[in-house]
């Protein structure tokens, strides 16, 4: 014990004092397998909700979308290429902070996060105008559960592209250093590749 | 004593205690009367897993003891440890594949018997049934009383005919259960869902609401009158010729005639 | 004075939690001036005021405790401050009242935690059987009953069960896998201080206008959907439960996967450390599907969704496929980690290698997969597709069959050992006894026709007793009378802790073992008042149920007094292998002062000359290392 702290301390002075490096047994980065465990636990939320869906729309075997009611496609269409596209700009980002280009780094997740907020600022112009609300029956409710679901994903990814990129501006992160703008990345990926879903299924079919 | 002669006493107080077990479970009056044909089988079904069951449990509470008997540590042995065993594949195939298909049988059995309950018969009569908070009532169509259609809040079945209830529920789920029947299904708000059953014992039998549905749950009871075909026919005949008024008493909501 | 409230603690946490009060009001204020929808009548709800503070609130007391604080300094990007990496090790009690990311004193806090929502949880039900000693007696009114035996189950369950196995994780796991500490400290400590959160909002429920949540621990819609604004405290509460095991079982899964011991293949670890792995798993699958179920609850009542509205178009039984879903797993989540601490402490006290090692974790993993594949025998009668029933009692069925190999492979390792009987042992036999009982009315209730009879009867709540009484909480008996050496450094009273196991284990079957009658012969549960035929079986189970409150008692005390006064515990009093007994008791701040590497399987008592793991002979130069980070440098 005596030693433990003793080195601990001494090696440290002025960093953290936590406890000494653990053996590492794989070869996975814990904070990578940490958020891919988190995704597949994400990934079981959208399951349940997909769930309700399922019963709502396919098990009832009512008309979808409900009587009197369109979805726009087109809108969510372009939407959803907007989203799609901001995935290529993270990885812009990601591509450039490898290579030590900061300007690549810092343009490309401001463009990131504006699409995302472009998203999701369309996305409630949608629901504003969309004519109906999820008060007026199960169909409707599911259409807003799923999408806004999906939204307050966008959401939560955004705020951590907010902070990658407030980081990013301050100077953090370096070629050899960068995990801290992977692991978001590979979370707002996820959350692309779920709207696609959530769009093929909810609009499309 | 030896190994051989303990194992030996070890033996025999298990078939000992298998023996008292299945007395036991023979003796213990388990269940209701037995007021339907589904509750036979249901109740012969019970039996074959008590008779399952018991081996089981007296096996494993055998080797337990025997344990604590044989090999609990002695004095001088506070530092001994036991033989370095670490397996054995024919004991561990064997006490998988024996409850393998243990359950198997025991599933398939079940099953039969489920679908000689289920099984819909040449003929049967319809009555509906609705929940409600936190009421039961009944519904009898045209093709049972022959006139116009009956709510009542009496549930009368005739001896020894299949009554097929077709059931709904006005608000929250309930839980239609006859203990004497052995049978129960959910009542379910914007589904139908059905209950078979063939009386076959005359008499009055408790009908128990078995979904926790709101404050009154525990006394959302009601009753199932057995009769005989006759008296069946000449109960309806009085509730139809009483007119709706007894109807509408009977029924605590307003006309939900079937 | 000002430095107190700005520094994380309860002060801070105080002030925050006013303010969280105060958003809620004018957040609802504001949403309901904007949208002049016709669900939004007044501008001014309670009901719209107490649901959003009841996520508010919560949330400003994590806040305010310093639960986020790194998170924040990291998000701006300012330089996160060390403090709140360093808090390891507790010192005096007060240190078990704060934010701090040591897993031994996050085990203990857990462990604590839970035991007295195991006292208050079981003090509501002495409360129900009070009322149950007669038929029609009015002890307490239905309203009240009906919010007991909830209120008791989502304690016992949520509060209870599901976080005391995540105690004894912590405390265990990184000592038995010889790693200093979790893979996520800060996480782990946020994690546990959701539970004291989720259970105050719980209990706290019975302080609602209305009455606390009176449906039943699964809350069925739509019954849940009209039921009052109790009912939110337990979507709410299960919420922030929720969250604390999925990131506990994200932890436990990262740090078993990558912070191993050289030598510490995965057929070398424990098997307790085995069972937390298998439970993760399935926390980190499953856990989402309550999450949801009691979201479609909280959207249909707050804001008049029609998830579970019939008239509209709602699916009634969507609810309870996706409770299950979650809640079917759950019983696994509360059993597979105590598979864990018998095997263990069978082991240990039998002096002999676990019967059948491999099957032993292999089974574990077969209980995960078949768990997802059986949720709807709890509703053989809900009226669901009738064919459903089929696949289901066999997939239910055959889950008997890896118990089975666990079972008699425990059997096997008894045999010729040389048993240890202490109280630990007892509980780990009587554990066996009891919980084959339990498993048994399980099968017997995967068997559908019987199922219809006595489906949602006392015949239930005997089988949920005997498993999780007689089962899971028998295990939990013997983990704490275990490592409480470990844990303490003390060693507690054998004595009382064997009067502890008896009288446990008589008044279990005596409270326990009269409901499968009552059950089989029409007694319903969740009933406040019941026929006068059940009248004599009923006084008799309330009065062995209070002794068995008092047994509990018994075990309070031993605790007590043996953490406070009891004979100083040497390192290793049961001469095991597991790495966790080869450090002083209590271990050291960091865990290890040498870096053990594993060289042998964790149970190889008998085999000559064994060992499971040596210490490198100096201490350890690896932490001179240019870690900044937990767990950032590989350290050879
Ligand atoms: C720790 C908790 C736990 C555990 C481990 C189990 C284990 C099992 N449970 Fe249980 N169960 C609950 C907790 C648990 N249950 C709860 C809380 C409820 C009620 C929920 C509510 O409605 O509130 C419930 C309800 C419940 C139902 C629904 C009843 C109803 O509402 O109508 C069913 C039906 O199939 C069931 C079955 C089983 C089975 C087959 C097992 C099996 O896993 C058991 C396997 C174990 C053994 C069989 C013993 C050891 C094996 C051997 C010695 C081998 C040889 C054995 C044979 C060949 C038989 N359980
Ligand atoms: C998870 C574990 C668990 C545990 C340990 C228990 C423990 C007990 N349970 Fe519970 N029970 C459930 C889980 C559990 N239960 C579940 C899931 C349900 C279903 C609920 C539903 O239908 O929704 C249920 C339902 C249930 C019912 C049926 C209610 C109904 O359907 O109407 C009954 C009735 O007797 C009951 C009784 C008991 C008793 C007597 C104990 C005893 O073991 C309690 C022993 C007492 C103690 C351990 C406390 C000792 C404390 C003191 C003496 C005071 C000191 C206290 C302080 C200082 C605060 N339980
Ligand atoms: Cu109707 Cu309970
Ligand atoms: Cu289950």
């Amino acid at each position: 014990m005596e030693a433990a702290s003793i080195s601990h301390g001494a090696a440290h002075a002025g960093e953290h004092h936590g406890p000494p490096a653990a053996n590492r047994s794989s070869r996975v980065e814990p904070a990578l397998l940490g958020m891919l465990l988190f995704i597949i636990s994400e990934i079981m939320v959208f399951g349940a909700f997909f769930t309700a869906y399922f019963f709502i729309r396919i098990a009832s075997g009512d008309p979808w979308p409900a009587h009197g009611t369109t979805l726009p496609v087109q809108v969510a269409g372009v939407n959803t290429a907007i989203l799609v596209s901001s995935s290529f700009t993270i990885h812009w980002a990601q591509t450039s902070i490898k290579n030590g280009n900061r300007f690549g780094l810092k343009a490309g997740m401001l463009t990131t996060f504006l699409l995302g907020c472009t998203f999701l600022f369309i996305q409630i112009n949608e629901y504003a105008n969309i004519g109906f609300a999820p008060q007026d029956a199960a169909q409707q409710t599911i259409f807003y559960s799923l999408t806004g679901l999906h939204g307050a994903h966008v959401f939560i990814g955004l705020l951590l592209l907010l902070f990658v990129t407030i980081r990013s501006f301050r100077g953090h992160y370096t070629p050899e250093e960068h995990r801290g703008v992977e692991v978001p990345g590979i979370y707002w990926h996820f959350v692309d590749i779920m709207w696609l879903v959530v769009y093929t299924t909810v609009y499309i079919l | 004593m030896s190994r051989q002669r303990s194992l030996g006493i070890a033996f025999a107080l298990a078939v000992i205690a298998v023996a008292i077990g299945v007395v036991l479970s023979y003796s213990i009056h388990w269940f209701p009367v037995q007021a339907s044909v589904q509750a036979k089988n249901t109740d012969r079904l019970y039996h074959v897993l008590v008779l399952a069951s018991i081996p089981i449990f007296v096996i494993v509470v055998t080797v337990i003891l025997y344990s604590i008997w044989q090999f609990h540590m002695k004095p001088g042995e506070e530092l001994k440890d036991g033989p370095p065993i670490h397996g054995n594949t024919r004991l561990e195939v064997f006490w998988t594949a024996i409850p393998t298909v243990l359950l198997l049988g025991l599933v398939s059995y079940s099953f039969v018997v489920l679908h000689e309950n289920e099984k819909k018969p040449a003929r049967e009569i319809q009555i509906g049934v609705t929940g409600q908070q936190f009421a039961w009532t009944y519904q009898y169509p045209p093709s049972v009383t022959g006139g116009a259609p009956l709510n009542s809040s009496q549930l009368y079945v005739p001896k020894g005919e299949s009554v097929n209830f077709g059931m709904h529920s006005k608000d929250v789920i309930h839980a239609f259960w006859i203990p004497a029947f052995r049978l129960q299904e959910d009542v379910v708000p914007g589904i139908t869902t059905h209950y078979r059953a063939t009386a076959v014992r005359l008499g009055n039998y408790p009908v128990v609401c078995n979904l926790l549905c709101g404050l009154g749950h525990s006394l959302m009871r009601s009753t199932v009158h057995v009769v005989t075909e006759a008296q069946f026919q000449a109960w309806i005949k009085s509730q139809v010729t009483a007119g709706s008024s007894t109807a509408a008493a009977g029924s605590t909501s307003s006309g939900a005639t079937g | 004075m000002a430095a107190k409230l700005r520094a994380p603690g309860f002060y801070r946490a105080g002030w925050m939690m006013v303010g969280g009060a105060l958003f809620a009001t004018a957040l609802t204020w504001l949403v309901r001036m904007a949208t002049g929808h016709s669900t939004f009548q007044h501008f001014i709800s309670p009901d719209a005021i107490l649901s959003v503070s009841l996520l508010a609130v919560p949330l400003a007391f994590l806040i305010g405790i310093g639960g986020f604080d790194y998170w924040f300094y990291w998000a701006i990007g300012r330089p996160t401050r060390p403090e709140d990496h360093s808090s390891h090790g507790a010192y005096t009690w007060k240190d078990y009242f704060r934010i701090n990311t040591d897993h031994k004193v996050i085990g203990i806090q857990y462990l604590v935690n839970s035991f007295f929502f195991l006292l208050v949880g079981g003090l509501l039900a002495l409360l129900m059987r009070a009322q149950l000693a007669q038929p029609g007696s009015h002890f307490v009114d239905a309203n009240t009953f009906n919010g007991l035996f909830s209120v008791h189950a989502s304690l016992l369950i949520f509060l209870f069960m599901v976080p005391v196995f995540a105690g004894f994780g912590n405390y265990v796991i990184p000592l038995m896998i010889g790693a200093p500490d979790m893979a996520f400290p800060r996480l782990n400590a946020l994690s546990f201080w959701l539970l004291p959160v989720a259970g105050m909002i719980m209990l706290g429920s019975f302080f609602a206008p209305g009455g606390a949540f009176a449906d039943g621990w699964t809350a069925y819609a739509p019954l849940s959907v009209n039921a009052p604004i109790g009912q939110t405290f337990f979507s709410i509460g299960v919420q922030f439960a929720g969250a604390s095991s999925i990131m506990t079982a994200l932890n436990f899964l990262v740090t078993i996967i990558t912070m191993r011991a050289p030598g510490m293949s995965f057929f070398r670890m424990p098997l307790l450390v085995w069972a937390n792995f298998a439970t993760s798993l399935l926390v980190v699958i499953a856990t989402p599907f309550i999450a949801a179920s009691q979201f479609f609850v909280l959207l249909d009542r707050a804001l008049g969704f029609n998830f579970f509205n019939a008239a509209k178009g709602g699916d009634v039984l969507m609810y309870q496929h996706v409770f299950w879903f979650y809640s079917h797993p759950a019983v696994y989540i509360m059993i597979l980690p105590g598979f864990g601490i018998i095997s263990e402490v069978i082991a240990v006290k039998s002096r002999k290698p676990i019967f059948g090692y491999r099957m032993m974790a292999f089974s574990l993993l077969a209980i995960v997969g078949l768990g997802f594949t059986v949720w709807a025998h709890h509703m053989f009668t809900s009226g669901m597709a009738a064919w459903i029933r089929i696949p289901m009692a066999i997939t239910t069925a055959i889950i008997a069959v890896p118990t089975g190999i666990k079972v008699f492979s425990w059997l096997a390792t008894l045999w010729r050992g040389v048993l240890h009987l202490d109280t630990a042992m007892l509980f780990a036999l009587g554990f066996i006894t009891t919980f084959t009982l339990g498993g048994i009315s399980g099968i017997m209730l995967a068997m559908v026709p019987f199922d219809i009879h006595v489906s949602a009867t006392y015949f239930i709540v005997a089988h949920i007793h005997y498993v999780l009484f007689g089962g899971s909480l028998m295990t939990i008996f013997a983990g704490v009378y275990y490592w409480f050496p470990k844990m303490t450094g003390r060693m507690y009273d054998e004595r009382l802790g064997k009067w502890h196991f008896w009288t446990t284990f008589i008044f279990v079957n005596l409270t326990f073992a009269p409901m499968h009658v009552l059950g089989l012969q029409g007694m319903p549960r969740r009933v406040a008042t019941y026929a006068a035929q059940f009248a004599d079986l009923n006084l008799f189970i309330s009065i062995a149920s209070f002794g068995l409150g008092a047994t509990t008692l018994l075990f309070v005390y031993n605790m007590v007094t043996s953490w406070r006064g009891g004979p100083r515990a040497v390192s290793n009093p049961w001469r095991a292998l597991t790495l966790e007994w080869q450090v002083s008791s209590p271990p050291p701040i960091f865990n290890f002062d040498r870096l053990p590497t594993v060289v042998g399987g964790p149970y190889e008592y008998g085999v000559p000359g064994a060992v499971h793991g040596i210490f490198a002979p100096a201490p350890a130069p690896t932490v001179a290392g240019a870690g900044a980070g937990v767990v950032s440098a590989p350290s050879q």
